[in-house]
């Protein structure tokens, strides 16, 4: 028995590798830039300020970026083709970066593109130290509208429309004229790019190697001592962020699988004993059709009747309170949210409680205690229950991870801060740190969850034997 | 008279079981109701009549639609912009109810009740489930909305019945130790793996990316030519590795433990998630039904694979099996044709649970509004809408998707039962 749980904690090693893999990747795929996202600036072409101020806040970009680790390659090689640079990564803005990926996959010249790209950076400086005057307040705001088209669009027709707008507003004041040759610049760049294509390139694979120094190597190397970093958002470490969120989802699961179990197990045994009579089909039926409910529909009509909507307002319906409230008010919230997290599996457990029941209630010893007159009650509850509740507590192991990290749907629709909301909110976020911990930890939690039900399963029924595999 | 001779195969018998379950049997006629609505929902409703006559004789305009769709035909030019609603035509045909999802009624707009009084000329046009904020007609959206549950249902657990079937047959009947190949072999084939993945794949990605915005038609051309190259250069890999299976250390046969390959991708899914990883791959790229059934279909395979797994584990140490060894068979026919099919009845059960699954999933993921383009009207779209709305709102989307999940559900444990010797009557 030791030799296998051994066996299986070693086998988890490479699983963990594997996922930390692919939660890695997933997360760093997710479009969108988190350092924008920290800094809360929207695109670069929507600020207004000089060139000089300008540049500070392209370097408080380039700091932040190095600061997260943002700014190394991402994994220890990438298998890319001849026409991408191997530097492509130290493009700092990710939605330029996706749009030049863009670019050289339609003409695969990247020296053109990148004298283009360095163009367009340069025609932006000069549009922002531009003087303000009274003629030239509206052209400015219109170039920069164009000048986010040129930054993340790589269709020749929306690159063409706007180049040729820029046009009519460098007519439209005189003193536009001064950009005139960073906007030529930009204009022949262009068309370097175009004339110049070598999309053949596309199709030439090329691997680049970059060492240990990678994002990736960075995050499990500090990860698997514990260090699980930042949270980007509000710049609390993960640990905390994780734990807190760990503890509401717990406090949560907890009480409804002791209140699953409280309400399914008798209801079990009631049907077991009934068994195929009118009482156990009722009950069959009515747990079915709580078992296909949606929650999330539950969930709204509980809002929309008792949550204040047109008719009671009865119960809160966001969160679970304030930390200093009392006991009452948190059971108050906990309400509408007990109830959707718990109906759906007293189906699932009473069924099971039902069928080892049934299993007990046809044994021999069942028959010999009743044939020596033990009370009704006492053959139910005394010999046939006793022998029924082990399947059931094995069922406890499993359940309990899906506990934990099932419950993204309802935390979602209660604003509870649980660990689904965490993850949900950390993946929209780009909050890489949160998203990889939150998912590592329910990936270690799912897993230990199976070996401890598989071990029960061994515990309960002598016939599961793990240790002679043929 | 002599007693009618019943027919005695196993399929047969599943299935007089299954019509003695008088609830199973329930469930799936209305399943076939409402597979009949979903095929037939633009002719059930629709703004456009079934088939109208004018002064040139009879036309079908929901035909012609979708030959307009399909790129055969093109609407004349009277028929392009018009109001379908109020033509005065010789003699006509509309659908039951005539609104298309898409229809905005403005006279009854901002979420017009079922029992309010409503701004219509007839009870023909009544909206029977009332409208949502823009004055779209909430039974024609219910009806077209059974489609897309359908078919999310159906295609995703299509995608993952084929992985599941394949990869648990092969783990299950190979095991560790049965499925050889020479070190040439797999040498070339790990060789070549990187072009194979570079030029069927990597690039090839953008053309895939943008067929998932066009149509489902594109998009599987597109992975089938992307599956067609990977499996020419695995081809190719073995047509290299033949001359070196010649030097004796490269031609030898070693096992491959396929069982543990499979066994560890299982646990790699299964640990993770389910919905959180559909989420996070769904927000990966642009929003599109296509991807999300696609996405339901690649993590809801494990169960069946697993069952798949167990069952030819048991079946290929079966006598059957070893006579057909014994006969010569090569081991892909003996799987296809006798260890498959002989072990395929609990998939069925998996799969009809699995339809119920993926239903819920979309209709969760269309609620929080994830994956599904905005112009397109699910029902859980709906319900979301209904947090905004009166109370009567949130009543029929959620209570579609509770029937359909539950009908499902109902077929799942039917077949259960006529599968299980155990329940002999």
């Amino acid at each position: 028995m030791l030799k296998y749980i051994f066996k299986r904690i070693l086998i988890f090693i490479p699983t963990l590798f594997v996922i930390s893999l692919v939660t890695f990747m997933l997360s760093v795929s997710v479009p969108g830039d988190p350092v924008e996202q920290i800094l809360g600036g929207g695109g670069s072409a929507g600020e207004i300020g000089q060139s000089s101020s300008k540049l500070a806040s392209e370097r408080s970009y380039i700091d932040k970026r190095k600061e997260l680790g943002l700014d190394l390659p991402i994994f220890y090689f990438s298998l890319s083709n001849q026409a991408t640079p191997d530097t492509l990564y130290k493009i700092h803005r990710k939605p330029h970066k996706e749009n030049l990926e863009r670019l050289i996959q339609s003409y695969g010249n990247w020296p053109q593109i990148e004298k283009y790209y360095l163009s367009v950076q340069q025609l932006e400086l000069a549009i922002a130290d531009l003087a303000p005057d009274s003629l030239n307040a509206d052209a400015k705001i219109g170039m920069r509208d164009e000048m986010f088209v040129l930054f993340n669009q790589d269709h020749p027709k929306q690159i063409n429309s706007s180049l040729n707008k820029m046009k009519v507003y460098m007519g439209k004041a005189p003193s536009m004229q001064t950009i005139r040759s960073e906007y030529d610049e930009v204009v022949s760049n262009y068309q370097a790019i175009l004339q110049e294509a070598t999309p053949n390139k596309n199709y030439i694979p090329s691997i680049h190697f970059y060492g240990a120094n990678n994002q990736y190597h960075q995050w499990i190397v500090k990860f698997v001592v514990g260090d699980f970093g930042i949270s980007y958002q509000d710049g609390r470490p993960v640990k905390e962020v994780l734990w807190k969120a760990v503890g509401r989802t717990l406090l949560i699961s907890i009480l409804s699988i002791i209140l699953t179990y409280l309400i399914a197990v008798p209801i079990g045994v009631l049907s077991a004993k009934n068994k195929n009579s009118t009482t156990d089909q009722i009950i069959t039926t009515v747990l079915f059709i709580l078992y296909s409910l949606p929650s999330f529909w539950v969930a709204t009509l509980l809002i929309t009747f008792f949550g204040g909507g047109d008719f009671f307002d009865w119960f809160p319906t966001y969160g679970l309170g304030n930390e200093d409230d009392g006991f009452w008010v948190k059971a108050h919230h906990l309400v509408l949210p007990l109830f959707c997290w718990t109906y759906g599996g007293l189906a699932f457990v009473s069924r099971q409680m039902r069928g080892s029941m049934i299993n007990s209630l046809s044994q021999d010893y069942i028959r010999t205690s009743k044939a020596k007159g033990v009370s009704e009650s006492g053959v139910l509850w005394k010999h046939a229950f006793k022998n029924s509740l082990l399947p059931i507590i094995t069922l406890f192991a499993s359940v309990f991870p899906l506990a934990i990290s099932g419950s993204i749907v309802l935390e979602i629709i209660f604003s509870i801060p649980g660990m689904g909301k965490l993850a949900f909110d950390a993946l929209g976020a780009r909050n890489y740190p949160v998203v990889y911990t939150v998912v590592m930890f329910s990936a270690v939690v799912t897993m230990l969850g199976y070996l401890v039900a598989d071990i029960c399963y061994a515990l309960v029924d002598p016939r599961i034997s793990y240790s002679s595999k043929k | 008279m002599e007693p009618r001779k019943l027919k005695q195969d196993y399929w047969s018998y599943v299935m007089r079981q299954f019509k003695k379950n008088k609830r199973a049997l329930i469930a799936a006629w209305m399943l076939f109701i409402l597979l009949f609505v979903a095929v037939f929902a633009d002719f059930i409703a629709n703004e456009k009549p079934i088939a109208f006559k004018d002064e040139t004789g009879w036309h079908f305009p929901i035909i012609k639609e979708y030959g307009v769709d399909l790129g055969l035909t093109k609407w004349p030019l009277k028929w392009s912009n018009i109001n379908w609603s109020n033509q005065d035509f010789e003699q006509s045909i509309y659908p039951l109810v005539p609104y298309s999802p898409t229809t905005q009624d403005y006279n009854n707009a901002q979420f017009a009740g079922p029992f309010d009084d409503q701004d219509v000329s007839s009870t023909r046009w009544r909206h029977w489930l009332g409208t949502e904020a823009l004055g779209r007609d909430v039974l024609s959206a219910m009806i077209h909305g059974t489609r897309i549950a359908f078919m999310v249902g159906l295609v995703s657990m299509f995608l993952a019945t084929l992985i599941g079937i394949l990869l648990g047959a092969v783990a299950g009947y190979y095991g560790d130790d049965r499925l050889k190949y020479s070190r040439a072999g797999i040498i070339m084939g790990l060789i070549l793996l990187v072009p194979a993945y570079f030029y069927s794949f990597q690039s090839r990605s953008h053309l895939m990316s943008k067929a998932i915005g066009d149509s489902f038609l594109q998009f599987f051309l597109q992975i089938f030519i992307s599956i067609f190259l990977f499996v020419g250069f695995i081809l190719l890999a073995w047509i290299l590795s033949r001359p070196l299976t010649k030097i004796k250390w490269l031609g030898q046969k070693v096992s491959m433990p396929i069982d543990i390959l499979v066994q560890r991708l299982i646990e790699v899914l299964v640990s993770i998630p389910r919905l959180f990883l559909i989420i996070a791959i769904v927000a990966i790229a642009k929003p599109s039904i296509i991807l999300v059934m696609a996405v339901i279909g690649l993590t809801s395979w494990t169960e069946i694979a697993r069952f798949i797994r167990a069952e030819l584990l048991k079946v290929r140490n079966l006598e059957y099996v070893e006579a057909a060894q014994a006969l010569g068979y090569s081991n892909l026919r003996i799987m296809m044709k006798h260890a498959i099919p002989n072990s395929i009845s609990p998939v069925l059960i998996a799969v009809a649970f699995g339809i119920a699954s993926a239903v819920l999933v979309e209709g969760f993921l269309s609620f929080i509004g994830i994956g599904i383009p905005p112009e397109v009207l699910t029902w859980g779209k709906l319900l979301s809408l209904s947090r905004s709305a009166p109370w009567w709102f949130a009543i029929a989307p959620g209570f579609a998707i509770f029937l359909m999940v539950t009908l499902f559900n109902l077929l799942g444990e039917g077949l259960t039962d006529a599968m299980d010797p155990r329940q002999k009557k």
